[in-house]
C-alpha cells in the first residue's frame, strides 16, 4: 500500500515538473515539484523499511522488491540533485525511470522470497551500500547525459524552445555526469570488492558463473568504458553523455530482463 | 475605489507625442506639487519612462481630478504646440490597480516581460514619496498599492516565463553562451574585426564575467585600439589558428567580403576536431565564418539571422506566459480590493456604531426622566440590557459587511451602509496609519539591456 502511495506521489512530482517545463515557470513551482519528489522518495524509503520489518529480509531478492529497490536508487539520485539548483531539473528524466520501475515492481508484486538466504556480515552490508551508491551515481550521470544530448541538439539545431529554457547549461550537465560517473564507478568498484570478499567468506553462497555475478561484472565493465569515453584523451561532453546513456541503458535492460526471466528462485541480485 | 490612473503609453501615443510629456526627476516633483496645489490631490505618483507617462492618483474624496491631470500633461506638451488629449487613457478603481500590476510585471511593456520597468516603477514611487510636501504625496493607499505592485512584479517574474530568455540580439548571444558554458567567468573571447557591433556584444559578455579578450583585425592598429578599450590584447590575423585553439567564444564582425574563418583555419587550430564546446557568433554580412564549421560536433555556429530568430522565439515564449501572469495579477488585484474595502469599511462601521450608541444614550435619558424611582442597581441593569440589545442588533450586519468585503459587491455594500446611515465619503477618516510604510529601498536594476 505504501508502495502505491509512493508511486502516486512520484507521478504527481513528475506532473509538476512537466508543468514547469510546459509553462516555463520557476520559483515556487520548481520548489513544489522538488519538494514533492523529496516526499515521494521519503515515502518510498518508508515502504522499503516496512517491507524489511514485515518480512525480515532486505528488499533485494524477489523480482518486485528488487525492482522497487532499483527505483529507489533513482530516487536517491533525485535527492542528491535537489540542493543543486538548476541540476535539480534532471528530475524530469529520473522520475519516468523511477515510475516505470515502480510500476513493473507493483505489477509483478512486491513479495518476499521463498528462499532463506544468509545475508549478514559487514561485507554484505558494505557491498549493498556501495552498490546502491554506485548505481545512484550512474543513474544521475545517465539522466544528465540524456538532458545533455537534448540540449546539445537544441542548440545545434537552433531550436531554442521550451527544452532549451528548461534544461540546465551543457557545462552543468557535463559536470554532473562526470561527478556522477566517477563517484558511481568508484562506489561500484568497492561494492564488487566487498561482494567478492563476502563470497570468499561464505563459500558456496553464490557461484562466479551465476548470471547475477556475470551481470554485475558486465555492468562494471560497461561503466568503465563509458567513463573512459568521458575522461579519455578524445573525451568530449557529447561523447561522454552518449556513452554514459548507452551504457546505462544496456545495464538496466540487462537487469530487468534477467530479473524477470530468472524469477524469484535465483535469489540475491544486487 | 478611488484609485485612478491617467496617462499615455506606447499603446496610445507615438513616440513624437510621448517624448513631449516625458518628465525628468526634477520636473516630476514640480508636477506633483502643482497637482497638490491646483487639485488638492491627496496622493499621487508620477511614472515617466520612454514608453509611458502615467499619473496614479488617490484623491481625498469624490471623483479623481482627471481634468487637472489632463491640464498638467497638456501644459507640458503644449510647449511644442500640440494637444495630447486624444492620446490619453484613463482607468479608475480596480482597472487602475490591475494596470499598475501589469506595468510592474512587464506585461504592458513594448517588449513583453522586459525587466527594467520594475526598477522604473520603484524609482517613480520613491521619487514621488520623497517630494517635499506635507503630507507626503504617497499615503496609505498608494504606499500599499505600489509596494504590492513591486511584489507582484517580482512574483510574476519569478514564477512565470514572462522574463524568460533575452529579447535583443546581444543579450540572445549572452543567453546562448550561458546555456553552453554555464558560468561565463573566465571564458575567453576571440573578436574578429574591430567594429562597433562586436564591441557592444563583447561588453555584454564582459558584464557576465568573460575574461581574456583577444582582438584580431586586418589593421593591427584598429585591433589594438579596440583591445585597449576592452581590456584585452590584439593579435595579427596570421596568429588566428593559435588564438582560436584557446578561445571559448568567437565573435566575428569584420567587413571582409569573404570568409575570414575558414574550415582549414579551424582544422589548423583543432587537428582532431574540437573536444570542448566552441560558440561562434557571426554577425557580419557577408558572413565571416565558413558555414561548414557548423557541422563540427562541438561547434555552435550562429549568424545574425539565427540570433534574430532567438529573439522572436523569446518573445513568443514570454507571450505564452501572459495568461499565467494575468492569473497572478487578478489574484493580487482581488487582494488589494479586499484590503482597500477593509480600510474603507472601518470608519463606516465606527460611524454606524457611534450613531447607534448616540440613539441608545438619548433614549435611555428620556426613559430615566419618567422613572425616578429606579435605584443605581436597576439603572445598571437597564443600561446593560440596552447595550446588549444594541450589540445583538448590530452584530450580524457588521459581520456580514466584513464578510462581503472580499467579494465583488464589497464596495456596493459599503455604499449601501453609507446611504442607510447617511454617512458621506468625506466623513470617513483616513485609512489607518499602520499601513503607511516607508518607501522601499532602491535596488539595482537587473538586465538593463531591455529598456522601457
Amino acid at each position: 500500500m505504501i508502495h502505491h502511495l509512493a508511486l502516486g506521489i512520484y507521478l504527481i512530482a513528475f506532473a509538476l515538473w512537466v508543468g514547469v517545463l510546459l509553462r516555463g515557470s520557476r520559483g515556487r513551482a520548481v520548489f513544489f515539484a522538488s519538494a514533492t519528489g523529496a516526499v515521494a522518495v521519503g515515502v518510498h524509503a518508508a515502504a522499503l523499511l516496512g517491507f524489511h520489518r514485515e518480512y525480515g529480509e532486505l528488499p533485494l531478492v524477489g523480482p518486485g522488491a528488487a525492482l522497487s529497490s532499483l527505483a529507489f536508487v533513482g530516487g536517491l539520485a533525485l535527492l542528491v540533485t535537489l540542493p543543486l539548483r538548476e541540476a535539480a531539473r534532471v528530475a524530469i528524466v529520473l522520475l519516468p525511470f523511477i515510475i516505470v520501475l515502480m510500476g513493473v515492481a507493483l505489477g509483478v508484486g512486491i513479495e518476499p522470497s521463498p528462499l532463506i538466504l544468509e545475508f549478514r556480515g559487514t561485507g554484505f552490508v558494505l557491498h549493498v551500500a556501495f552498490a546502491f551508491l554506485g548505481y545512484q551515481g550512474f543513474t544521475l550521470a545517465a539522466a544528465a547525459g540524456l538532458l545533455y544530448l537534448v540540449q546539445h541538439h537544441e542548440i545545434k539545431s537552433k531550436r531554442l524552445g521550451r527544452f532549451f529554457h528548461y534544461i540546465p547549461p551543457l557545462a552543468t550537465l557535463d559536470k554532473l555526469g562526470r561527478v556522477g560517473g566517477l563517484v558511481g564507478f568508484a562506489s561500484l568498484s568497492l561494492a564488487l570488492g566487498f561482494g567478492a570478499a563476502w563470497v570468499l567468506q561464505h563459500p558456496g553462497v553464490i557461484a562466479l558463473t551465476d548470471p547475477k555475478v556475470v551481470w554485475a561484472i558486465g555492468s562494471w565493465m560497461v561503466f568503465l568504458l563509458s567513463l573512459a569515453a568521458r575522461v579519455g584523451r578524445d573525451g568530449s561532453g557529447y561523447r561522454g553523455a552518449a556513452a554514459t546513456l548507452v551504457g546505462f541503458l544496456l545495464v538496466v535492460v540487462g537487469y530487468v530482463v534477467l530479473r524477470l526471466t530468472s524469477g524469484a528462485t535465483d535469489g540475491l541480485f544486487l | 475605489m478611488r484609485v485612478a490612473v491617467i496617462g499615455m503609453s506606447h499603446h496610445t501615443a507615438p513616440v513624437e507625442v510621448r517624448e513631449r510629456i516625458a518628465f525628468g526627476p526634477a520636473e516630476a516633483a514640480i508636477a506633483l506639487t502643482e497637482l497638490r496645489n491646483e487639485a488638492g490631490v491627496e496622493e499621487a505618483v508620477l511614472l515617466s519612462t520612454c514608453n509611458r507617462t502615467e499619473v496614479y492618483l488617490f484623491p481625498a474624496a469624490g471623483s479623481p481630478p482627471i481634468e487637472a491631470v489632463g491640464r498638467l500633461l497638456g501644459r507640458k506638451a503644449e510647449r511644442t504646440g500640440d494637444s495630447i488629449r486624444p492620446f490619453l487613457f484613463e482607468y479608475r478603481g480596480e482597472a487602475a490597480v490591475r494596470h499598475l500590476f501589469e506595468v510592474a510585471s512587464g506585461l504592458d511593456s513594448m517588449v513583453t516581460g522586459e525587466a527594467e520597468i520594475q526598477g522604473q516603477v520603484r524609482e517613480a514611487y520613491e521619487r514621488s514619496a520623497a517630494v517635499a510636501l506635507e503630507p507626503p504625496m504617497t499615503g496609505p493607499v498608494l504606499n500599499r498599492l505600489f509596494q504590492m505592485a513591486l511584489a507582484v512584479g517580482g512574483q510574476v517574474r519569478a514564477e512565470t516565463a514572462i522574463g524568460e530568455g533575452r529579447a535583443s540580439v546581444a543579450s540572445a548571444a549572452v543567453e546562448l553562451a550561458r546555456k553552453i558554458f554555464g558560468q561565463l567567468k573566465g571564458k575567453r573571447v576571440l573578436v574578429l574585426g574591430a567594429g562597433a557591433t562586436g564591441e557592444l556584444m563583447v561588453e555584454a559578455l564582459q558584464r557576465e564575467g568573460v575574461e581574456g579578450i583577444i582582438v584580431a583585425n586586418r589593421t593591427f592598429e584598429r585591433a589594438t585600439e579596440l583591445a585597449t578599450r576592452l581590456r584585452g590584447h590584439a593579435v595579427n590575423f596570421d596568429r588566428l589558428p593559435d588564438v582560436l585553439a584557446s578561445a571559448d567564444i568567437v565573435l566575428a564582425s569584420t567587413a571582409a567580403p569573404h570568409h575570414v574563418l575558414r574550415h582549414e583555419t579551424f582544422r589548423e587550430a583543432f587537428p582532431d576536431g574540437a573536444r570542448r564546446p566552441l560558440l561562434i557568433i557571426d554577425i557580419a554580412i557577408p558572413r565571416d565564418v565558413d558555414p561548414a564549421l557548423g557541422d563540427e560536433p562541438e561547434v555552435f555556429l550562429y549568424n545574425v539571422d539565427d540570433l534574430r530568430r532567438i529573439v522572436d522565439d523569446t518573445v513568443r515564449v514570454r507571450k505564452e506566459a501572459v495568461p499565467m501572469a494575468r492569473g497572478l495579477i487578478d489574484a493580487h488585484t482581488r487582494d488589494f480590493r479586499a484590503w482597500y474595502a477593509s480600510v474603507e469599511v472601518a470608519p463606516v462601521i465606527r460611524t454606524m456604531r457611534e450613531r447607534a450608541e448616540h440613539y441608545r444614550r438619548s433614549e435611555l435619558n428620556r426613559l430615566y426622566r419618567g422613572l425616578d424611582h429606579l435605584n443605581e442597581n436597576d439603572r445598571a441593569r437597564v443600561e446593560e440590557f440596552s447595550r446588549r440589545l444594541l450589540n445583538k442588533v448590530l452584530h450580524d450586519p457588521t459581520v456580514q459587511l466584513r464578510r462581503g468585503l472580499g467579494g465583488n459587491e464589497g464596495e456596493g455594500l459599503i455604499n449601501a451602509v453609507r446611504f442607510l446611515y447617511g454617512v458621506g465619503e468625506g466623513d470617513a477618516p483616513s485609512p489607518p496609519p499602520a499601513s503607511d510604510a516607508p518607501p522601499c529601498r532602491t535596488e539595482r536594476i537587473q538586465n538593463g539591456e531591455e529598456s522601457e
